[in-house]
């Protein structure tokens, strides 16, 4: 997507831009031609490594075909479904270990060591109890984002700078000035972090979950090519997930003005 | 720590405990009354009872090794290959220029959906699920790595300048020293990733150790075996969590 | 004064002299620590006369702190009796306007937007209160950075706004604690230069809290000492220079004398908190 093209167009240039722009031409020329000869060599198994121009033929017939739209829609729902629950959770649950010493102490370190461990383990108990649809995709998103984001807004809120909130309390803010005028802008920056982690471990979780166990979405897909031993098309829709995916990533960052952090 | 805050730490902590009980009664007794539907949840009891039946039935410690195994290998090639990269890439600033925002793209693209890939290209093997785990951590141990490096106190570096070190002593005795920590934080972070893709991976694609027995105990339909294997899995994680924070934190006032 | 009579209307009509406005009546605040109660004010009394600048001068650990939180209601733990014209202060009044001695603009508001806080949570319409904010940032002399965000400018001018955010409530009383503190020695004289300036324009009643003797005498009419741990009123110097004054007066001889003979008042003070220090650092490292 556009966000990724500025992405890299963003990176550190200072100084010697051209020599940098001209590195990185270098690198992906080298790496395609390096890729192009490896085809052509036929040292590995056919089909393996796919020339680039079947590669770029599939991404051409994916883009193009209303179907691949289908399933693209179907994923993207379960995400943003999974984020939208699994960030109300997280951030109720944050706001409360967040303000509350004692609930912290009490539960905080449960979900610190369950946050990294490997989540899509429970899919045989998600689609016992969700079923085999898109419920259990949902689900296992949910079950992946909540963590990160509960934890980051946690954090968020113990780290507000204490003197922020005296000023508030002395200017006499009511509680829900207080809560909209200074809780929430202070930790807008580890809220938006929180949601960023949970939308890239969401992501998995519901693609990993559609690989395993679906009839429809991206992951679905992805292994419809392996079954079928269509490695170009496989490539092409690895490519366009991850341009998605990271553009997705910068899309969020940018939108809570991350980027900016490190200026000021 | 004072007496006064240990206190309240310890009622919070058996509060947390206390809550973990009462909620594992409640299913027990929901369960029991038929309120939930027991082929759906199993009683917490049924399930702590398959425990034993599930380690010396499923060969348990085999399985539990071969996982180990995976993710050391794969522990070895991230410090390897992920600590030489941070280190080249700060050597060679134009590189870094070029390369570093791509990195950090890469670490957040969902690296572990290539699996389909790697199975044609290594095969159902332990390679396929050891090669997932390196390159879906890598990301973290180079960004890192070059985050110790590059954050090294300017100070510390002219200190040595004053006394005439060469720069590959500069490079072993200060730099590289003095990213130690930041760097094990990369290693840790890595090993980590690698777990989790390890475990998910064997689960997808039913081959290896402890991921595969949760896919083969739900695929027979043994629901408190499945249950126990997943707490059993949730359990080596944690515990493997806590011991590198323990490593990191010992090895981080020798510096 | 003519220039803010538009919009500040209180400053209008001067206030007379000599009428108390704020008054701290044997204030004694005790604080729980692990090693047991520590007494940080001990029996402070004091009274702040309406228009005046009055200083609170002691060493670091002396509880003038404290007394910056009783006086502004954040800290309402205490005996004794504060109040505000009569009124009783049992959390933060609206008389009152309190500057941090900490970095405390709002770092996701632009200058104008900070200014305009307090005018915010009263419920202003948009427009009037973006215009009142306009006029207090132009009286702390930041005309020009009103869309800049605090983290584009200097800790001083971050100080200013935060100065500004507090006038623009129109606070009866200027409550500051240390509000130079984290500036360094040139920016902190000129600060101190447009504090006195603004204070003597707007007749502003200020109660500040420093360590700074400089300070405290280039700006006040009375200055109260306090005394190392626990906090005592130790005396009170009434500071007989002219007004207006600026940052030149540090220069002359009656200045000279007056921070000579605080120094000597407070040297003894300072030297037994250094004293308490390094002997707890070395109870700190023998255990």
């Amino acid at each position: 997507m556009a966000a990724t093209g500025s992405l890299t167009a963003s990176a550190p240039v200072r100084g010697r831009p051209n020599r940098v722009t001209l590195l990185r031409i270098g690198i992906i020329v080298a790496v395609l031609a390096g890729w192009e000869l490896l085809s052509r060599s036929g040292w590995l198994y056919r089909d393996v490594v796919p020339s680039l121009f079947a590669i770029g033929k599939a991404i051409v017939a994916l883009l193009s075909s209303g179907e691949y739209y289908f399933h693209l829609g179907v994923t993207a729902g379960e995400i943003l479904a999974a984020l939208a629950i699994g960030g109300v959770l997280g951030l109720i649950v944050g706001l409360l270990l967040g303000g509350n010493r004692f609930l912290a102490a009490a539960f905080e370190s449960y979900l610190y060591y369950l946050g990294p461990t490997p989540k899509i383990i429970f899919f045989p108990i998600l689609i016992m109890w969700f079923g085999v649809g898109p419920g259990s995709k949902i689900a296992m998103g949910v079950l992946s984002a909540f963590f990160p984001i509960a934890l980051s807004v946690a954090a968020g809120m113990r780290e507000i700078d204490r003197v922020l909130i005296r000023v508030g309390k002395s200017f006499r803010a009511t509680t829900w000035q207080m809560a909209t005028k200074i809780y929430v802008p202070a930790m807008r920056h580890p809220i938006i972090n929180g949601v960023r982690l949970g939308l890239g471990v969401g992501l998995i979780g519901t693609l990993l979950a559609e690989t395993k166990l679906s009839n429809k979405g991206i992951g679905y897909l992805i292994i419809q090519a392996y079954t079928l031993f269509d490695m170009p098309r496989m490539y092409a829709m690895l490519i366009v997930l991850f341009v998605l995916a990271i553009g997705a990533n910068a899309l969020v960052g940018r939108l809570g003005g991350l980027s900016n952090i490190k200026r000021r | 720590m004072s007496k006064a805050s240990r206190g309240p730490n310890a009622l919070a902590f058996a509060v947390g405990i206390g809550c973990l009980v009462v909620f594992l009664l409640v299913m027990e007794a929901l369960i029991q009354f038929g309120f939930v539907n027991r082929f759906i949840i199993p009683p917490p009891s049924e399930v702590a009872m398959s425990f034993e039946r599930v380690i010396v039935e499923e060969d348990i410690l085999h399985r539990f090794l071969l996982t180990a195994t995976e993710c050391l290998t794969a522990g070895v090639m991230l410090t390897v290959f992920g600590v030489i990269g941070g280190v080249l890439l700060h050597r060679f600033k134009l590189l870094q220029q070029a390369c570093e925002t791509w990195i950090a793209a890469a670490a957040s693209a969902p690296v572990v959906l290539m699996y389909p890939l790697f199975l044609v290209i290594f095969g159902r093997s332990a390679w396929t699920i050891i090669m997932i785990g390196f390159v879906a951590a890598l990301p973290p141990v180079i960004l890192k790595t070059l985050e110790g490096l590059s954050d090294t106190r300017r100070v510390l570096v002219n200190v040595g300048k004053s006394f005439n070190l060469t720069p590959m002593q500069s490079f072993w005795k200060i730099l590289f020293p003095a990213a130690l920590p930041t760097i094990f934080v990369g290693i840790r972070l890595g090993l980590i990733f690698a777990l989790i893709n390890i475990v998910g991976v064997e689960f997808l694609i039913n081959f290896g150790g402890l991921g595969q027995l949760i896919n083969e105990l739900a695929e027979r339909y043994d629901l408190a075996g499945t249950y126990a294997a997943i707490c059993f899995v949730i359990l080596v994680s944690v515990v493997f969590f806590m011991s590198l924070e323990r490593i990191e934190r010992w090895l981080r006032p020798a510096h | 004064m003519s220039a803010s009579s538009a919009t500040a209307p209180r400053s209008a009509s001067p206030p007379q002299p000599g009428e108390a406005i704020l008054d701290v009546d044997h204030l004694h605040v005790a604080f729980q620590t692990p090693d047991g109660p520590v007494i940080a004010v001990e029996d402070v009394s004091l009274t702040v006369r309406k228009g005046e600048f009055l200083s609170i001068i002691g060493p670091s650990g002396c509880g003038k702190s404290t007394v910056f939180n009783v006086v502004g209601g954040l800290l309402t733990e205490h005996e004794g009796r504060v109040s505000v014209a009569g009124e009783t202060i049992v959390g933060p009044h609206p008389s009152i306007g309190m500057v941090f001695q900490e970095e405390s603009t709002f770092p996701w508001r632009t200058v104008i937007d900070n200014v305009a806080f307090p005018l915010e949570l009263t419920g202003m319409p948009k427009a009037q209160r973006l215009e009142r904010a306009r006029h207090f940032i132009e009286m702390v002399g930041l005309q020009g950075f009103e869309r800049r965000y605090p983290g584009e400018l200097s800790g001083g001018m971050r100080q200013r706004v935060s100065l500004a955010r507090t006038l623009a409530s129109e606070p009866k009383i200027l409550l500051m604690d240390e509000p130079f503190a984290a500036l360094d020695e040139q920016t902190r004289l000129l600060l101190g230069d447009k504090v006195l300036q603004i204070q003597q324009e707007l007749q502003q009643t200020t109660l500040l809290i420093t360590h700074n003797i400089t300070e405290a005498v280039q700006m006040s009419d009375r200055i109260l000492v306090m005394t190392y741990r626990p906090g005592k009123a130790k005396r009170i110097v009434e500071i007989d220079l002219p007004r207006p004054r600026t940052s030149e007066i540090v220069g002359s001889e009656a200045f000279g004398r007056y921070v000579a003979q605080i120094w000597a008042d407070l040297r003894e003070e300072a030297s037994r908190g250094l004293t308490d220090d390094e002997t707890s650092r070395n109870r700190g490292s023998a255990s």
